[in-house]
This record gives structure tokens, C-alpha cells and sequence, in this order.
């Protein structure tokens, strides 16, 4: 690709974002009311409560602590069981979405196998916010909804994401078991499986982390999960409250992320033996000394605890309402889905002209809008991202940049862990939850959307930019230090355009997550697909409410597709392995 | 052991065998060689049914593979192991764990899960012997990308044995690994197969190997024999001036 025109065509699509989503420079300076609520909002990060905020409630005795860790521990439970019921729609979807299960598939198969993977990504197209309240209008507030609201999109993205990594795995050592005479199972098994075992484990505990972000953003919609205690301490002015629960939540995700690094690193590395035994040592003691992870073992052994506990803890999952009730609700929310002509009318021929309305009012406008802010958003965290991999590199912000020894060097090397620093909390802040109190600073502009987005993508997008960084094998890089060039000049010389298209694929990757976030922000307040949601929801035109679900859903879907032809195209041309779309977290830093 | 009787194999136009003829007695050495496209690769897929004729019979021990079921074919495949080119090692594996695969067909998916999960005490002794007698008994549970390249031969020539075939099929097994390995690996799987009088056939691109190692080299090119017997002198101009 060439980079001039991309770089342009990037430039472009940015400020004509800018333009249509009417974000004025003048919005970016925070009325007064703003600054002086951004200036308590942040001198209260350095004062988190460590007890109720409102006299009443110190005074009734009940623990604060209490109330983070029950938020907490039901945000984790959330996410965990929702995990586990993902696992098995992605363990069977991959499969079955895999090129390598078929072997040679008959033509309908092979149907069968591209159905099923439009299907996942279809899943994965709404977002979970959206399921949350289809689920909740459906049959109330209830734990099930929550559950399943996370579920079926993280099935959905885990499906996907198995097919490639299982198609990618496929080896000659399935080839070798079915020319043994093993059958087609246990060559899958033995030979695609295990080959894919690691990049499987590593995807999932990431999924696992996003999973945490999003049971606390079901908060905003009423499920008691820390999101609903941030939006509530805010509405009572409780800014240091809103700290505990983020500091909190930031650890979790933190201490989630920290755990799934380094089973990627066990798993891909391996350990070696405890001690080199001689070649004439018995079986037992080679058994005994030979190397083995206990990190992986506790890790495994903890999720397994946490999944069944996530289950067992719950003591209904209903939403308390009789059985008769939780019917009734069902069947007046499916009723009220029909288009409200058609109910009226009992004609269908009626919808057209109501569809047409719709879209042309408000649909399409909306749905351009929140193209725009996906889009702008994913630009600008990769331009972010883009420069701090100049200082946040690890093989560039050493003393010795990639073994060329350099005078000095130390303040690089501080300002080094502090980028990095900042993109893990940058990445671990959900989107949604950046986004609701950046518009409090901001107020109702668009800005903050941006920024809730940029933030958080681009905080992973540096992350995944600095691996690409420090595993180029290229020695252009070194050439360059050695001739006496700064860091600078080597990055932006050679490490940058030798990677830049690996730089745009993982681009692509984000942007079609930016799109789907988008869909969903609008909800709080601002002009896109979200806000016609929550319009709808609120004023119970449920009919309304799934014609925009099913629009945000369709767009997203596309972006899914074009993200995927277009990461197709640039894997190719850098002779990657085709299948490879979804790459984050994979490779260690060496 | 191997019977070809009029051969042809067509891939969608392209002629890969012409009405091959050719019988592969049971532990005798065989080395395939020849240019390539010369139809090596294609004559070992016929061997152990990874392909089957466009027309003709190819049999092994009598058993036509063409008619067989699909039961049965994996009864002909187990008895038949297979060393490709890139060892076909699965590398986040422990040694073990990859030689336990070499029996897929006899354990089965359950088999083969519990061998992985947790090997039976018969199966270790048995496996780590294989190992002493390849010179790396101490690699027993070592992850099988830790080790060298000519380690991990071992372990796949290991995994063929554990297999206890009636003959060994080795597609190009040394076409990318330096001079020495090469001969390593070929001296190992010769002396193996003649100890344990297996039928070996591999296909070779360095003519020094086959002559020095191979009772019996067969030339092809362009999907013919166009030389078979014994690496003799008057073998190996024809040898020779096969890739002119």
C-alpha cells in the first residue's frame, strides 16, 4: 500500500468526520460549569472515599468497602458466567466455522461453513448494550438478561476468532495422524487443537477482560453492576465515591490483563526442565523434573472456581417476577415489536411506507453520524498511537535502543514505562463509562465521544504498534543509531514504514470495534443510533427500537466484512498467513 | 508390500503418473528421485491412499486401496508411517506427547486425549525407550520446539516406530536442512528401517545420499520411471543426465 495515500486518505476521512458530526474547535473548551466540575472531578482522583460521601448513609452503619466489593464480585461473576456460556457457543461455532474441521467439504458444506460464520459475526454485530435492553425490555431487569446479553456477542466474536485461529493452526501433523489411520476427530483433535491450544487459552482470557469492562458498563442500564454505582454516585455529586469504584474496577481489569499476559508467555514459551538430567535417567525422573508452569496450573484451577461459583452464587436468576408476569411482559414486548401500522391496521403493506419514514427522518442520518465518529475516533487513536510508539517502544526506550549502546538515556527509559504505564490504563477504562464523564466536562458534544473512544483504542493500538516495533527483525533500524541517528530517525526511518502496514491492519481491527462501540454511545445523549435506542426504550416504542438495532447491527456487520477484505488484502501483500485477522495480545515483547 | 499396475494419476489436466507399473517388495529400501514435478510426491500419496489413481490398482499387501472402506483404509494406513517433509510435529507438544500420536489409529480420540492428559505408565516406558534408542532419552517430556532440528528428527522417526508400521514413507525428508543433518536423518532412518525390516521409501533430491545409502533408486520424471534398480555405475549416468 502506499503510505503517502493512505496517510491522506486518512487525513481526509478525519476532518470530514470532524465536519459532519458538527464538532466545533470552540466545543472543546469546557463551559465554566465544566472546568469547575473537571477540576473537582480530578482533584477528587486524589482522594478516593474510603467511606460513604452522604452523612446518612455513614451514619446507618452499612460498609462502603462492602458495597464496592459486592459491585465488584457481581461485575466479575457477570462476566465470568457469561464467559462460560460464550465458551461453549464459540468452541462449537469455531469449530464448525473452521476450514480445517471440513477437510475437503461438499458444496453445501462449505455453505453450511460460511453460514455459520456470517452467523457468528452477525451475533457479534450487536452490540451487548443492545442485547441488554431487547433482554431487559423483553423480560425485565433480570441477572438471565445480563448473563445473556454478554454471552451472545462474546460467543459470536469468540466463534469468529476460533475459525481463524484454528484454520490458521491447521499443520501437517493433523495430515500425518489421518495418513496414520486416525480418524478425522482425533486428527483435529491432536493436530489442529493443540497446535492452537495457546493463541485458543490467551484469546479467551482476553475476551475474559473485555467481559469485565462490559458487565460494568450494563451498569447504565440498570443491572447492578459497578457501572450502575458510578452513574448513581455521580448523579449525587459523590465524585470520590465514582474514584473508589473506578480505581476498583481499573485494578481488576489490570490485574486481568497482567494474568493473561503471562499465560500467553507460559503457553507460547514453554519451561524447560528443572535441571538437565543425564541421558541415562530413568522415566520417573525425567517425569519428575520435567518443566512445568504452577502459574498455569493456579490459573486454570482459579477460572474453573470462578466459573462454577459464578453459576452457584446466584440465588435467581429471574428477574423476581412470577412466572405468569415474566409471560405476560414476553408477550406484550413481542407483540409491540410489530410495527405499530401493522398492529393497527393488520396490514403489512403498511410497514413500507412506516420504514421509509423512519429511516429518512432520523435512520439515515444517525447512521452516518456514527460511521463518522467511529471513524474519526479510530484515527485519531492511531495517530496517538502512532507517536507513542516512538517513546513507549521497549527496544527503543532502553539506554541501548535496539543493542546500540547510546549515551544517557535515563529519562527515556522513565518516560518509556510512563507511556506504557498510561496505555494500560487507557486501554482498561471501558469506553462507555470514559465517555459519560467526559461529557460532563465537555457537555453534549461530540468531542467527548471522540475522546472516550480515542482513548481507550488507543491506548490497545499502541500497545499492539510497540510488539510489531520491538520484534522487527529488520536491521535497518540499527544501522541507522549506529551511524550516529537518534531514535527518532530510526523509528520514523525504519521501524515505522517497515511495519506500516501491519500498523493499518491493526487499525482496521479497531476500527470495526470503534463502529460498534459507536452505535451504542449515542445512548448517552448525543445524536446517533444509541440515542434513537434509548429514545425508543424509553417511550416504550419497542417496534422503533429494533429497526435501530437491527440498523446499528447492519452496520457493524459491514464494517466487519470491509475490516476483514481489507486486512485480507494487506496480510497478503506482506506474505502473512491469510486467515490471520484478529492478531492483539499474541507474540511477547523479547 | 507396495503394488503399482498401470498407474495414472490426473490432476485436473495435468498428467502427475502415466500407467505406472512398479512393485515395492516388504523391506526392501527405496529412494525416490528426479527433478521436481517428477511425480515423487504424487507415487508416496499412492502409497498410503492420500490420493487415489485416476485409473489402475495400487495395492498394498495385496489389499486394493481403491476399494477398501474407509475403516479398512485406516486398518492399511496404521500399519504404513509417514515422515513429511517439515516432521509433521505438532512444536507446543511435549516429545512425549507427539510420539504418543504416531498410534492415533489404534487409541482413537479418547485414546489419544487421555495419552495427552495423562499417559499410562506402559506407554512412557515404552515411548522413552524409543527415545534411549534414538539418543535422546532424556527429551522425554521436553516441549518438542525446545529441542534442536536434528533432535526433532529423532523425535519424528520416533513417533513413525511407536507407530510399529509395516513400512516407512519419507516425503523429501531432508530438501531443507543442511548437508550434515541430512545425512544424519538418512543414516537413522535407514538403519532403523533395516533393523526393524521395514519397507522404506523416500524421495530424495541429493543423487549422493540415495547412492550412498539405497540399495534400489528409482528415477522419474514427468510422471515415468525412467530408471530402476541398483545404484550402479551404469544407474547413475542414466542418473545423471536425468534433470539435462
Amino acid at each position: 500500500m502506499k503510505r503517502r495515500w493512505f496517510l491522506l486518505t486518512a487525513v481526509a476521512f478525519f476532518f470530514a468526520g470532524l465536519w459532519f458530526l458538527d464538532a466545533n474547535l470552540k466545543d472543546l473548551v469546557p463551559s465554566e460549569g465544566g472546568r469547575r466540575m473537571a477540576g473537582e472531578f480530578a482533584s477528587a482522583a486524589l482522594r478516593p472515599a474510603l467511606t460513604f460521601e452522604d452523612a446518612g448513609m455513614r451514619e446507618s452503619g452499612a460498609s462502603f468497602a462492602g458495597k464496592i466489593a459486592t459491585a465488584l464480585w457481581l461485575t466479575i461473576r457477570y462476566a465470568v458466567v457469561a464467559m462460560s456460556l460464550a465458551l461453549v457457543i464459540g468452541l462449537v461455532g469455531g469449530v464448525l466455522g473452521a476450514r480445517s474441521w471440513w477437510g475437503r467439504p461438499s458444496r453445501a458444506l462449505e455453505v453450511f461453513r460460511r453460514f455459520i460464520r456470517l452467523l457468528a459475526t452477525a451475533v457479534r454485530s450487536v452490540h451487548e448494550l443492545m442485547w441488554a435492553l431487547l433482554f431487559i425490555s423483553a423480560v425485565g431487569t433480570s441477572p438471565l438478561a445480563a448473563v445473556l446479553a454478554l454471552a451472545l456477542p462474546f460467543g459470536g466474536t469468540l466463534a469468529k476468532v476460533f475459525s481463524e485461529l484454528l484454520d490458521e493452526a491447521h499443520s501437517s501433523a493433523s495430515e500425518v495422524m489421518r495418513a496414520t489411520g486416525g480418524n478425522g476427530f482425533a486428527a483435529f483433535l491432536g493436530g489442529v487443537v493443540m497446535r492452537a491450544l495457546p493463541d485458543l487459552v490467551t484469546y479467551t482470557l482476553y475476551r475474559l477482560e473485555c467481559g469485565i469492562r462490559s458487565s460494568a458498563v450494563l451498569g447504565f442500564v440498570g443491572i447492578p453492576t459497578i457501572g450502575f454505582h458510578i452513574k448513581t454516585s455521580f448523579e449525587d455529586g459523590h465524585y470520590r465515591e465514582i474514584w473508589s469504584y473506578l480505581y476498583a474496577l481499573l485494578a481488576v481489569v489490570i490485574f486481568f490483563e497482567w494474568v493473561g499476559s503471562r499465560v500467553r508467555d507460559a503457553m507460547s514459551q514453554g519451561k524447560a526442565s528443572k535441571k538437565t538430567l543425564s541421558a541415562d535417567a530413568s522415566a520417573i525422573e525425567l517425569f519428575q523434573q520435567r518443566g512445568k508452569s504452577h502459574f498455569l496450573r493456579a490459573t486454570g484451577f482459579l477460572v474453573a472456581v470462578l466459573a462454577v461459583a459464578g453459576w452457584l452464587f446466584e440465588p435467581d436468576w429471574s428477574s423476581g417476577l412470577s412466572q405468569e408476569r415474566r409471560l405476560e411482559n414476553f408477550q406484550r414486548f413481542t407483540q409491540e415489536l410489530i410495527p405499530y401500522p401493522v398492529r393497527a391496521e393488520g396490514d403489512w403493506s403498511t410497514m413500507g411506507p412506516w420504514l421509509k419514514e423512519l429511516l429518512l427522518w432520523d435512520g439515515l442520518q444517525a447512521l452516518w453520524r456514527t460511521f463518522h465518529l467511529g471513524t474519526s475516533a479510530a484515527l485519531l487513536a492511531g495517530a496517538v498511537a502512532l507517536c507513542g510508539i516512538l517513546w513507549g517502544a521497549r527496544s527503543l526506550a532502553r539506554k541501548a535502543p535496539r543493542g546500540v549502546p547510546m549515551a544517557g538515556g535515563f529519562g527515556r527509559m522513565v518516560l518509556g514505562k510512563v507511556v506504557r504505564g498510561s496505555a494500560i490504563v487507557a486501554r482498561s477504562f471501558p469506553e462507555f463509562i470514559l465517555a459519560f464523564l467526559l461529557l460532563q466536562v465537555f457537555g453534549p458534544t461530540v468531542w467527548a465521544l471522540i475522546f472516550a473512544l480515542a482513548i481507550h483504542n488507543g491506548g490497545i493500538l499502541l500497545r499492539l504498534g510497540a510488539e510489531v516495533v520491538d520484534n522487527a527483525s529488520s536491521r535497518s533500524a540499527e544501522v541507522i543509531l549506529l551511524q550516529g541517528g537518534s531514535r527518532s530517525a530510526a523509528y520514523l526511518g525504519a521501524l515505522l514504514p517497515e511495519g506500516f502496514n501491519r500498523q493499518v491492519l491493526f487499525l482496521f481491527y479497531r476500527w470495526e470495534t470503534c463502529i460498534r462501540e459507536a452505535t451504542m454511545l449515542g445512548m448517552l445523549g448525543v445524536g446517533s443510533l444509541g440515542y434513537l435506542i434509548s429514545e425508543a426504550k424509553v417511550r416504550l416504542y419497542f417496534d422503533e427500537m429494533l429497526v435501530w438495532v437491527i440498523l446499528g447491527g447492519l452496520l457493524v456487520f459491514l464494517g466487519d466484512l470491509t475490516s476483514d477484505w481489507v486486512r485480507k488484502r494487506l496480510r497478503e501483500g506482506e506474505g502473512l498467513p491469510r486467515n490471520r485477522s484478529v492478531a492483539p495480545y499474541r507474540r511477547s515483547v523479547k | 508390500m507396495f503394488e503399482l499396475q498401470k498407474v495414472s494419476l490426473d490432476y485436473g489436466g495435468t498428467l502427475a503418473l502415466k500407467e505406472m507399473d512398479l512393485s515395492l517388495g516388504a523391506g526392501e529400501q527405496v529412494c525416490l528421485i528426479g527433478p521436481s514435478g517428477a511425480g515423487k510426491t504424487s507415487l508416496l500419496g499412492l502409497l498410503n491412499g492420500r490420493v487415489f489413481p485416476t485409473s489402475g490398482r495400487v495395492s498394498v499387501n495385496g489389499e486394493d486401496l481403491t476399494s477398501l472402506s474407509s475403516k479398512s483404509l485406516r486398518q492399511v494406513r496404521s500399519r504404513i508411517a509417514w515422515v513429511p517433509q517439515d516432521l509433521g510435529l505438532v512444536p507446543n507438544l511435549r516429545v512425549n506427547q507427539n510420539i504418543a500420536c504416531g498410534r492415533v489409529a489404534a487409541k482413537g480420540t479418547f485414546g489419544l486425549l487421555r495419552s495427552f492428559l495423562a499417559m499410562g505408565k506402559g506407554e512412557r516406558d515404552e515411548i522413552h525407550q524409543l527415545l534411549v534408542r534414538m539418543g535422546i532419552g532424556e527429551k522425554l517430556y521436553e516441549r518438542t520446539d525446545h529441542l534442536s532440528g536434528g533432535q526433532q528428527q529423532r523425535v519424528a522417526v520416533a513417533r513413525a516406530l511407536f507407530q510399529k508400521p509395516r513400512a516407512i514413507l519419507a516425503d523429501e525428508p531432508v530438501s531443507a536442512i543442511d548437508p550434515e543433518r541430512a545425512k544424519d536423518l538418512i543414516e537413522l532412518l535407514t538403519t532403523v528401517a533395516r533393523e526393524e525390516g521395514l519397507t522404506l521409501v523416500a524421495s530424495l533430491h541429493d543423487v549422493s545420499l540415495a547412492q550412498r545409502y539405497f540399495d534400489r533408486v528409482i528415477g522419474l520424471r514427468s510422471g515415468e520411471v525412467v530408471f530402476d534398480g541398483k545404484a550402479s555405475d551404469e544407474g547413475l549416468e542414466k542418473l545423471y543426465r536425468l534433470g539435462a
